[in-house]
């Protein structure tokens, strides 16, 4: 039963955080896929490594145990291992370090400009968005709060302290601009399947640019204490096709211009 | 919170002349420069000039979303002009009509393009930066300039509403 439910969890939200997790969420953008990449790729190196220590470690206890060898080879000195095992664990971060800062800079790097700007503003203990990129005056502008939904209001299949009421909407396949900051405390505004966590600092705009390549739902959570209910500060991101996205903003736009 | 932004406001104020003078250098590669109106609509042109990006983003995006635009409201017609017009004119015609109207208004997908000053995750200088362009444009140029439009969209998509509303009062 209890593994029925799991295989059901892990079915209805895939691109959230599901029970006894140990690895990444699937990829959205190729940001985390890179993030994946990279760690997958020296992990392999890390097992490596813990074999051998492990080896020797194990070799040593077994041969040099009290019983079968009380009077071990009294060795103090030994040039040549003493160098080989300082030159070569050193030169080992050397290589990880490589994959590690391209990435990083990578990550960093605005390539293209975006085709649209989301301001994500960090709150106790919701979060505001704003799509200002359709405005004419300063006035307007398409804003909304995003909630997470109580645990009582939950509705079946969506999963507790993730959802939200209000979604972000982008469109899928396209270069986003995301401006994170914050309005009090300073919060982080975190999706991991999308390989992003940026801090959200009052009086600072943090930039981060992404580009979801799947259509789907992703999950995540407030990353920087924030107060009491940081743990009750969801993020979800929708991603829909480019043309239903834009739909899906003049729909809610007209009434921000109606009311105006 | 308002106790942190006026604290930027002020920074800000202290810092606007120097900013606008390393602008200037930057974009004009000019001499020694003060802020006359016609150093800075010279600068502003050459900003145009070099700002090639978001027409090309603009030719290349929106079909999809004009071709879609079609479909839903044959009223509207899709000639490719500024996205701040078309905008003024739905939000008229939705006033027009009052309420629930069956016309949405035009979704272009552009914004602000990268901006090689602003090259790193901090952008709030770059918000800043373009809220000053703008009244810099429009002192130079006359309140209803067309050129302006631009650099309105652009703080507009970078600043938050909040952030503008603080700006605003301190004009």
């Amino acid at each position: 039963m209890i593994v029925l439910e799991w295989l059901f969890l892990t079915i209805a939200a895939c691109d959230a955080a599901e029970p006894w997790q140990l690895g990444f969420q699937d990829a959205a953008t190729p940001m985390m896929q890179g993030i994946i990449d990279l760690h997958h790729d020296i992990f392999f190196f890390l097992i490596l490594i813990l074999v051998f220590v492990l080896r020797i470690l194990v070799r040593a206890l077994w041969h040099f145990h009290y019983q079968k060898n009380p009077i071990p080879q009294r060795i103090v000195h030994g040039t040549t291992i003493e160098i080989l095992r300082t030159i070569f664990p050193s030169i080992i971060p050397m290589f990880i370090a490589i994959p590690s800062f391209a990435l990083l800079y990578s990550m960093d790097e605005v390539v293209v400009d975006p085709a649209i700007t989301i301001k994500a503003i960090g709150h106790q203990w919701y979060r505001t968005y704003e799509y200002s990129d359709y405005n004419s005056s300063d006035e307007q502008s398409l804003t909304f709060d995003s909630y997470t939904i109580p645990e009582d209001d939950l509705e079946l299949g969506q999963s507790r302290l993730l959802e939200v009421d209000n979604r972000v909407v982008v469109p899928a396949k396209t270069h986003l601009r995301i401006i994170v900051t914050s309005a009090d405390v300073p919060h982080s505004w975190a999706v991991p399947s999308s390989g992003v966590k940026c801090d959200a600092v009052p009086g600072r705009l943090n930039q981060i640019s992404i580009s979801v390549q799947r259509e789907g739902v992703y999950y995540g959570q407030c990353s920087e204490i924030c107060g009491t209910n940081h743990a009750f500060t969801s993020i979800v991101v929708e991603a829909v096709p480019r043309k239903d996205y834009g739909s899906r903003v003049s729909n809610q736009l007209i009434p921000q211009t109606g009311e105006a | 919170m308002f106790f942190l932004e006026s604290l930027d406001m002020q920074q800000y104020s202290l810092k606007e002349k120097a900013e606008k003078s390393d602008v200037a250098t930057k974009v004009a590669d000019a001499e020694e420069v003060e802020n006359s109106a016609s150093t800075s609509s010279k600068e502003v042109v050459t900003e145009e000039v070099e700002t090639p990006a978001p027409l090309v983003e603009s030719t290349e995006v929106p079909p999809a979303v004009a071709e879609e635009n079609t479909e839903a409201n044959p009223v509207a017609e899709n000639s490719v002009e500024d996205a701040q017009v078309a905008a003024e004119e739905s939000n008229e015609r939705t006033k027009e009509s009052s309420g629930d109207a069956e016309e949405p208004p035009e979704i272009k997908l552009e914004t602000a393009p990268a901006d090689f000053r602003f090259p790193t995750t901090n952008q709030t200088r770059h918000c800043f930066t373009r809220y000053i362009e703008y009244h810099r444009c429009v002192a130079a140029k006359g309140e209803d300039a067309s050129e302006c439009d631009k650099f309105a969209k652009y703080y507009r998509a970078l600043c938050p509403g909040e952030w503008v509303r603080i700006f605003f009062q301190e004009l």
